[in-house]
């Protein structure tokens, strides 16, 4: 037996220095007593140890000792016990005593190892030995031999000249071991750290040159070793080792053994933790089987494959072994064969005679034996249900499965165990079937929608796909009748194919059962009947409101006085689409509430419910409606407003568009807020504050089908801003932008009520003028008569005197013109002339003037015929009105006039001095306008020759009463002498 | 081998873009320092390539074509043969298989670097592949010190990808300027053996001793 003792001088020094110090002394002591006793009372020993020898195994930091003992007879065996002494450093360094017993045979070479925890490297080590013979009865009073010479191991001598080295290299560990780990440098001088994983290490001086660090419970960091190394502080050598930490190796476990076919015996274990290092191969398995005393090294780590004896041996005891290069563990296992049976997944599962309902199962076993006898367990799975069965096999299992739904798949799986001794349960085989269709069960669910459409009635029909329990099989088309209950003859037949859901049929109004049925390829479903009546009967009934919650709605009605074969409850799905995707659903006539729930509502969406009741004779008729919503939501706008009858003190407002059907609540009124910067609130209204913290009043309606609203008592000329918004039991619509106003001041309303009339009458006036000119000027200003239209000229016919005539125009020959020029305010025209005098132009020769037959001038009265001025074929004598253009306007038109005017006077008198002229006819006949002063003339002149009186010229309005005075500015036309005018 | 590209540029292409993906540590060093713990302060800086493992960059533009093809295979021959060794340093199976797959390329490179030889005029003569077998090592023959091995092995990777660095310049400066360098030019083969003898000469000269093939 060999014990640990060893000291490390660099543990505790000071008290371990003590220690060894005493007990070196002591045993020092106690040997030179035994000694003495030894050379006292006995002769030496002449079996001591000789030819000692010490070889090194660095590797293992293994000190291998070999020695002989000599003097022995031939064939004599002794028993003895050699006390071996390790000192480290120095002799004196006693750190290992053991005692080695053994028995010697003669000419024997011994041996002993001893494994130093402290690298060989590291230190000097001294070895010696000396022997006794082991006498078991009194080991007390045997006698040592003389120690041999002290041997001493020094492995740094053969290191070489690197100036640094670090031991153990390469050293295998478990995990959670102690490692000691030393550097040797060869320049104490230098500073040297050390490094394990990049983290420094402190160690202690063994000697000037060692270092030695202590690392406790190790662990494993990769499968390549943990990297410690040394360096200096000059950087630039790096001396290292690797310690290979190997994960501690586990005792397998759940080690289990069993055969499928008894032949081959198949062991499987939970191999734990792989210790695989690069230095260390993974732990290997060896199986051991004590009866028959075979071994086999097991290729995987977790499983191992046993060949079962061929003489049916039954009994067996395994040994499992994992091993690695440190440790080894086992574990064992006995047992009978036959209750490690597992047996293999049954095969060749069939179903034979399937049917509707029924269908039978079977399968085989693989054979164990002609002994055995196994137990098979069969469940079978189909429209959510498992069935169990159990059934005893000897080779081939059979199962009748009954009660199956028809046109249903099944899935049937079978496995097996020993029956005598139940180990485990074979794998599942798995098979599906499916077994034969039959005839729908269930008649369909039909409902309709009727509309009446130009005195017919669109019917559309509606059914639910039958379930797969009431199909029993591919529906593939749904049979239609039509019977006429008023024309029992008249019948109509429709034949839809599946997967349709529906059809539409153009009825007339007389009363129609139809029946719909469902065909799969084995038969036909019950027929379902519904009526559509000719008469619609749809009675006016009063709307209720429901609240739904998540769950749906839940309705009730009242229960029917007469009696009904159900009741169906019809809604949209979708009430806001194109489509409102009509449901049903139909409960027995027991039943007056039901719960409708969709996955289709959704929150804010108004659903309304119809419930009718289906009488005796299927006649379905409207019982109650209801409306609600799933969830109310606020609403989610504002009505499009407008405002009218704006006054100073109030305005309206009214949103008849805005529909309260269509919104995500159900709308209780409406609230208007007015912002004013009085900010006072009148009668009717309250302070509200919003969430901008604006102060503002708030008026509530509480009809929501009132859609107007008259905002009162408001200031003239003032600011304003309004909102409507709708509330509901869940909150208000939202705080949109507010419409701006200002009222109007409080005068102008009534201003504009005067004002009005008066310009329309003055406008009407001044129209009624104008179409009356005709009138008035007949009335004001009369037409000059014409001379020869005069009923003087009957009357002097009549009277036959031949002198009494009257001047043709054409016989007057003007002699000179008198043109008066005046100077009148600003206005000058292009005849403008300085001289105020008036001008006569001597139209008619005169002595001093006249040469010649000069050009005929004459006159035209544009006053009495306009047109005439324009047909005019002679010179004409430009005449600047006198009269104002507002006087002559009301004659002809002054642009005319002007324009006439000015042309014909520059063409004809161009040697006229500018200035303004007036020329001023004087009528030589009467004129009706003067009375007596402008009566006919009695003594009318002699018309000169190529003169042409044509027409009257303009008569201001200022002579049409007797001028003031004889300064007249008037013009006087000297007509036949120079000496006669007329003023 | 199989059958060769006989376009000289897109020969030369190929070269220098698997040379550029060589260079690169990802491939080799990267996951070699972690496999090895050498990813730790005061390690790392000890994973330098050892001066003259492999021939400089200066050393390799100083090369004749051929010559310089020759150096380039004999040196990844010599890489192929440490990598090999390096396997028993290597005890996870995802690490073998990056170093398997650096292997491959390794020989595919090779195996363009002959094709390139054939394309150089004047290479009728010495068309075969350089061979690839044992010679001296770019590093030291690895010791029994597992320790030691593992820096030498990060410093013999760390040279590699320097190494094939240097050979995309090489080969790249053959794309930019063919005629720049005589001894880069590919006519420069026409003076077949006598040149290329010489050129043997000076290259051994240019090369540490002892890490390149004579």
């Amino acid at each position: 037996m060999r014990f640990e003792w060893e000291v490390l001088q660099n543990e505790n020094p000071e008290p371990m220095a003590l220690f060894s110090v005493f007990q070196t002394t002591f045993l020092l002591a106690l040997l030179s007593l035994r000694t003495y006793q030894s050379e006292v009372l006995s002769e030496p020993l002449p079996w001591a140890p000789e030819s000692l020898k010490v070889f090194i195994n660095s590797t293992h930091q293994c000190l291998h000792l070999q020695w002989s003992v000599h003097n022995l007879a031939h064939h004599q065996e002794l028993k003895m016990v050699f006390q071996i002494e390790i000192s480290r450093i120095k002799t004196s360094n006693v750190i290992w005593v053991e005692n080695y017993s053994t028995t010697v045979k003669w000419n024997q070479v011994l041996h002993w190892s001893w494994e130093s925890k402290l690298p060989l490297e590291c230190a000097k080590h001294f070895i010696r030995m000396r022997s006794a013979e082991d006498d078991a009865k009194t080991p007390e009073q045997s006698f040592w031999s003389n120690w041999s010479s002290w041997e001493e191991v020094d492995v740094q001598n053969s290191l070489g000249h690197d100036p640094l080295f670090v031991f153990p290299k390469d050293k295998l560990v478990e995990e959670g071991s102690n490692v000691t780990i030393c550097y040797v440098s060869r320049s104490p001088q230098s500073n040297i750290s050390c490094y394990l994983e990049g983290v420094q290490m402190q160690g202690e001086q063994l000697e000037p040159n060692v270092t030695v660090f202590n690392l406790n419970h190790v662990a494993f960091i990769r499968e390549t070793g943990t990297n410690i190394y040394c360096k200096g502080d000059q950087g630039d050598s790096i001396k290292g080792i690797v310690l290979f930490v190997s994960k501690v190796l586990e005792e397998p476990k759940e080690f289990s053994c069993e055969t499928q076919d008894l032949t081959t015996l198949n062991c499987t274990w939970d191999p734990g933790s792989d210790t695989g290092l690069l230095k260390q191969l993974s732990q290997s398995y060896t199986l051991f089987e004590s009866f028959s005393g075979k071994k086999t090294l097991c290729k995987h780590k977790s499983w191992c494959s046993w060949e079962v004896a061929p003489e049916s041996q039954e009994m067996y005891n395994f040994t499992l072994t994992a091993e690695n290069y440190l440790r080894k563990r086992s574990v064992h296992l006995l047992f009978n064969l036959t209750h490690r049976v597992h047996p293999m997944a049954p095969f060749s599962v069939l179903f034979t005679d399937v049917s509707t309902t029924n269908a039978t199962m079977t399968w085989k076993v693989h054979s164990t034996g002609n002994y055995y006898t196994l137990l098979c367990q069969v469940k079978l799975y189909g429209e959510g249900e498992v069935t169990q069965h159990n059934v005893s096999v000897e080779v081939d299992g059979e199962q009748l499965f009954s009660g199956l739904e028809p046109d249903t798949e099944y899935r049937a799986q079978v496995r097996c165990a020993n029956a005598n001794h139940f180990w485990k349960w074979s794998e599942w085989t798995h098979q599906n079937f499916t077994t034969a269709e039959a005839a729908p069960s269930e008649a369909p669910d039909v409902w309709r929608n009727v509309k009446s459409v130009q005195g017919h009635s669109v019917v559309t029909l509606f059914w639910k796909p039958l379930s797969k329990l009431q199909a029993n099989g591919k529906i593939l088309f749904y049979n239609i009748v039509i019977e006429n209950l008023d024309r029992s003859s008249s019948s109509k037949f429709l034949s839809i194919p599946a997967p349709a859901n529906g059809t539409e049929l153009n009825l007339d109004q007389c009363s129609y059962q139809i029946h719909v049925t469902a065909h799969n390829s084995v038969g036909t479903s019950p027929a379902s009947v519904i009526i559509v009546s000719g008469d619609p009967g749809n009675k006016e009934v009063e709307e209720e409101r429901v609240k739904g919650t998540e769950d749906g709605f839940s309705l009730s009605w009242k229960p029917q006085p007469g009696n009904v074969t159900g009741y169906i409850v019809e809604w949209c799905d979708r009430p806001r689409g194109p489509l409102c995707d009509l449901q049903w659903k139909s409960v027995g006539p027991t039943t007056t509430s039901t719960v409708v729930s969709s996955d289709a509502f959704r929150p804010g969406v108004q659903y309304n419910f119809r419930i009718y009741g289906i009488s005796t004779e299927r006649v379905p008729y409207l019982l109650e409606k209801k409306t609600g919503y799933s969830q109310e939501l606020a609403p989610s706008d504002n009505p499009q407003v407008v405002m009218s009858n704006l006054t100073s003190r109030s305005f309206t407002l009214s949103w008849k568009d805005y529909s309260i059907e269509s919104q995500p609540s159900f709308i209780q009124g409406y609230h208007v807020y007015l912002k004013s910067k009085a900010g006072q609130c009148h009668s009717g209204s309250e302070k509200a504050v919003l969430s901008d913290d604006a102060v503002c009043c708030k008026y509530k309606i509480d009809n929501p089908k009132q859609k107007t609203f008259v905002v009162e008592n408001l200031q003239p000329e003032s600011f304003y801003e309004f909102l409507v918004t709708p509330y509901s039991s869940v909150g208000e619509g939202p705080h949109g932008a507010f419409t701006k106003v200002t009222t109007p001041d409080e005068y102008s309303p009534i201003l504009i009520r005067v004002i009005l009339p008066m310009v329309f009458c003055i406008l009407l006036i001044m129209i009624i003028c104008y179409l009356k000119s005709q009138w008035m000027k007949e009335k004001c200003y009369p037409d000059i008569p014409d001379p020869y239209k005069s009923s003087v000229l009957s009357l002097i016919k009549s009277k036959e005197n031949p002198r009494l005539t009257i001047m043709n125009i054409k016989d007057c020959v003007p002699d000179s013109i008198e043109v008066l020029n005046k100077q009148e305010g600003t206005r000058k025209s292009l005849t403008e002339t300085e001289s105020s005098k008036p001008t006569y132009l001597y139209l008619l020769p005169t002595e001093e003037s006249y040469s010649g037959p000069g050009p005929c001038i004459c006159f035209e009265n544009f006053t009495y015929n306009q047109a005439a001025s324009d047909s005019a074929s002679c010179g004409h004598v430009p005449v600047a009105p006198k009269a104002p253009p507002s006087q002559l306007a009301l004659l002809t038109s002054p642009e005319n006039l002007l324009k006439a005017l000015e042309e014909n006077y520059m063409n004809s008198l161009g040697e006229i001095p500018a200035g303004e002229t007036s020329l001023n006819y004087v009528s030589q006949l009467a004129s009706a306008m003067t009375g007596d002063k402008f009566s006919l003339p009695t003594n009318p002149p002699e018309p000169a020759l190529c003169s042409e009186y044509k027409m009257q010229m303009a008569i201001p309005l200022g002579l049409a009463s007797p001028p003031s005075s004889g300064s007249s500015s008037l013009s006087s036309f000297t007509l036949l002498d120079e000496g006669e005018h007329y003023h | 081998m199989g059958s060769c590209l006989d376009k000289y540029q897109e020969l030369l292409g190929q070269l220098q873009k698997q040379a550029d993906i060589m260079q690169h540590t990802s491939l080799l060093l990267d996951p070699y320092i972690q496999s090895q713990g050498l990813d730790k302060d005061g390690l790392k800086e000890h994973c330098r390539e050892r001066p003259g493992a492999y021939p400089s960059k200066d050393a390799l533009q100083g090369l004749g074509r051929w010559e310089f093809l020759r150096t380039l295979d004999t040196t990844l021959g010599h890489v192929l043969h440490r990598l090999t060794a390096l396997r028993r340093d290597i005890p996870r199976a995802q690490d073998l298989e990056i170093l398997n797959r650096a292997k491959q390329n390794i020989r595919g490179f090779k195996n363009n670097i002959h094709c390139m030889a054939q394309l150089l005029p004047g290479s009728s003569e010495t068309t075969e592949p350089t061979p690839t077998g044992p010679g001296t090592s770019p590093s030291p023959t690895p010791t029994s010190d597992t320790f030691q091995r593992r820096l030498e092995g990060c410093r013999f990777l760390h040279g590699y990808h320097r190494f094939m660095h240097s050979v995309g310049q090489v080969f790249r400066e053959w794309g930019e300027s063919p005629s720049r360098s005589r001894r880069h030019s590919p006519h420069q083969g026409l003076r077949k053996g006598t040149s290329r003898m010489q050129l043997s000469r000076k290259n051994k000269r240019l090369l540490p001793r002892g890490q390149l093939p004579r």
